[in-house]
């Protein structure tokens, strides 16, 4: 072996076996951010947990920006976001769990008004708002209309509907959707499809009275 | 015979444990049978068995297989690799591997010996069309007439053009061996050292060697080749096709006339996600560094399950712009909830969320376009995100999603749990 190759090959054994070390997944998962954003980011999980939210959802949020490389003001602003979001959504919904918190904070996040979950508020014990807040994230992420979109599960709930139907109506309209369909008439079409509906209409503005579409 | 029986008996009960114990090991059963002829000698056939198993963890994978071959009524290990590799994160598309192997080759009952070989590479991805690598390494062949270690140095690119992938290579061989005093013409050489019969390493007593050391005299010489080889590989809907062909550069001396070309091809037609019917045949150079001899050969078998594209024998590509065919999640045993993908024709499936901390899990691939992973989930709601080939983190399809809050989308899982 010349000496050249022995250098060449210590060489490449180095950065192959270097590497993986100097960029393995530091311990600390808050490491990468810099030191002021991560006081910040220490400082709102403490104020949850104070508060009585559900802390591991922020860190889990900052965890999620930090792997999405996300620079770290906005990974603050992040988290700070989902803590006032918390706050809203354990206002509107009352006593639910961790999980739902988290998912109401979410659809607040993507437009929905706080005192439009209301329906929401205080499940009847053995149901969760889970499924219904999921499917509801997701029709405003496909561009269905935001107030159709909230009044389709809102109503959907009210009439005591099954975390299947919630699922249902996903792949339903997440077919018409890739079909073509217009998003907010994919929705009109499946809401349809539950027994004794004809369709919806948008969600009143809060505090006035809402009445069932026949 | 013990020795054979042994590892098949091993490889073949790691390949029929449950897949549900540990959701990071693949495994595939390959029977068939092989036909196989040397220059100037009969064809001859044989059953064989090939068992493997392979572990892949974010940047280690380990992997092992064997075969043996059922010949005149006896069993008969045809060759054995262990095999580590090491890979480094993908770094402004540049990536480190160190790879590991240590084998055990036979041609026949009466021509065997092992080797232990590292090599590392540097490969450089460009992103969705292909990438380049350079490497070198060391091997060191025991039992055999080779006096020194074996130096590798070599490259190569590849590209993906729609449903195929081609690959070049370039890899330089450089080794001291004991040979006789005569090329393989015939004409007399000049040897730098002259020996008497050639001083081969017998530690074992109880093997066979390939080397017969000349009577007369023998040289201990500087061997160099170069190989260069063009593969393909192309798989549409259930059929894969693979096809290699290559040349070897040298002199007389260190390249006989068999294997200065050869090409083989293989075909692969599905029959599920875990069966396959296999055949393939074609001509294989002779290793110079271990004695074996060039070979044709022909194969006809199945194939049960499968594992991914070995990583030494084409880079990763990143981000390729594949869409994921399907995306489940369901209930496993002990609480575990088992992921499942199907997408054909990527080396990697990843997925990371909350129930992960936002750290990337490797699923193992299963079948032809299976992937598969079980990890525990707590009922409620999960964000998920999923890449494939190291690309990047999109939302998985099939599933609900929503606005990341980063410029990208995350799925949600809704798992069930006692109310």
């Amino acid at each position: 072996m010349t000496r050249f190759s022995r250098f060449l090959l210590g060489g490449m054994c180095g950065v192959a076996l270097c590497a993986p070390g100097l960029v393995a997944q530091d311990p600390d998962p808050f490491a990468k951010l810099d030191p002021n954003s991560r006081f910040a980011v220490e400082a709102i999980i403490d104020s949850a947990q104070v508060a009585g939210l559900p802390w591991r959802n922020l860190r889990s949020r900052a965890l999620e920006a930090i792997a999405k490389k996300v620079d770290s003001r906005r990974i603050v602003a992040a988290v700070r976001t989902r803590f006032t979001t918390l706050k809203e959504a354990r206002a509107a919904l009352g006593s639910v769990g961790d999980g739902e918190l988290g998912a109401a904070a979410a659809v607040i996040e993507v437009g929905v008004k706080p005192e439009q979950l209301t329906a929401l508020r205080n499940p009847p014990r053995g149901r969760s708002p889970l499924a219904a807040l999921t499917v509801l994230g997701d029709l405003i992420t496909r561009e269905v209309p935001r107030d159709e979109a909230i009044s389709a599960i809102t109503k959907l709930w009210q009439e005591g509907r099954t975390d299947a139907d919630f699922m249902g109506l996903f792949h339903g309209v997440e077919s018409d959707i890739l079909q073509g369909l217009n998003p907010g008439a994919a929705l009109q079409n499946r809401i349809r499809e539950f027994p004794g509906r004809a369709g919806i209409k948008p969600a009143p503005p809060a505090g006035e009275p809402e009445t069932l579409s026949p | 015979m013990t020795e054979a029986k042994f590892a098949i008996v091993v490889l073949t009960t790691a390949l029929l444990t449950p897949s549900g114990i540990t959701a990071q090991i693949a495994s595939r059963l390959e029977a068939g049978a092989v036909v196989t002829g040397r220059d100037g000698e009969l064809p001859s056939s044989a059953l064989q068995v090939a068992p493997g198993i392979r572990f892949d963890r974010p940047h280690i994978a380990l992997s092992a297989r064997g075969s043996a071959w059922l010949s005149e009524q006896q069993w008969q290990v045809a060759d054995g690799i262990v095999s580590g590799t090491f890979t480094a994160p993908t770094v402004y598309g540049v990536r480190a591997e160190l790879l590991s192997n240590a084998s055990r080759a036979f041609s026949d009952q009466s021509l065997g010996n092992d080797q232990v070989d590292v090599q590392t590479r540097i490969n450089v991805l460009f992103k969705h069309r292909g990438g380049i690598w350079v490497g070198g390494g060391v091997a060191r062949p025991w039992r055999v007439a080779v006096v020194s270690s074996v130096d590798v140095t070599g490259g190569g690119a590849w590209t993906r053009v729609g449903d195929a992938m081609m690959s070049g290579t370039f890899t330089n061989f450089s080794f001291t061996k004991i040979a006789p005093g005569r090329d393989t013409a015939g004409a007399s050489l000049s040897c730098a050292t002259t020996t008497g019969p050639a001083p081969v390493d017998r530690s074992d007593a109880g093997a066979v060697f390939a080397t017969q050391p000349a009577a007369s005299l023998t040289c201990s010489r500087q061997s160099r080749f170069s190989d260069l080889e063009g593969a393909i590989h192309w798989e549409h809907g259930r059929l894969e096709l693979n096809a290699q062909s290559g040349y070897r550069f040298g002199s007389a001396y260190d390249v006989d006339s068999g294997s200065r070309r050869w090409s083989a091809a293989a075909a692969t037609l599905w029959l599920n996600d875990r069966v396959a019917f296999v055949t393939g045949g074609g001509r294989q150079p002779a290793n110079a560094a271990r004695g074996i001899p060039a070979r044709s050969y022909g194969q006809v078998g199945m194939m049960l399950a499968a594992w991914p594209m070995p990583k030494a024998t084409v880079a990763v590509a990143p981000a390729r712009a594949v869409l994921v065919r399907s995306f489940d999640v369901r209930a496993a045993a002990d609480g575990m909830q088992k992921i499942t993908v199907r997408i054909g024709g990527v080396e990697t499936v990843d997925v990371m969320g909350d129930f992960s901390d936002w750290s990337p899990l490797t699923l193992v691939r299963r079948g032809r376009d299976l992937w598969e992973l079980s990890i525990p989930l707590s009922p409620g709601q999960h964000q998920i995100n999923i890449r494939v080939d190291e690309g990047n983190w999109t939302a998985p399809p099939g599933v609900p999603t929503m606005r990341d809050g980063f410029n990208g989308e995350v799925g949600l899982i809704v798992v069930a749990g006692d109310r």
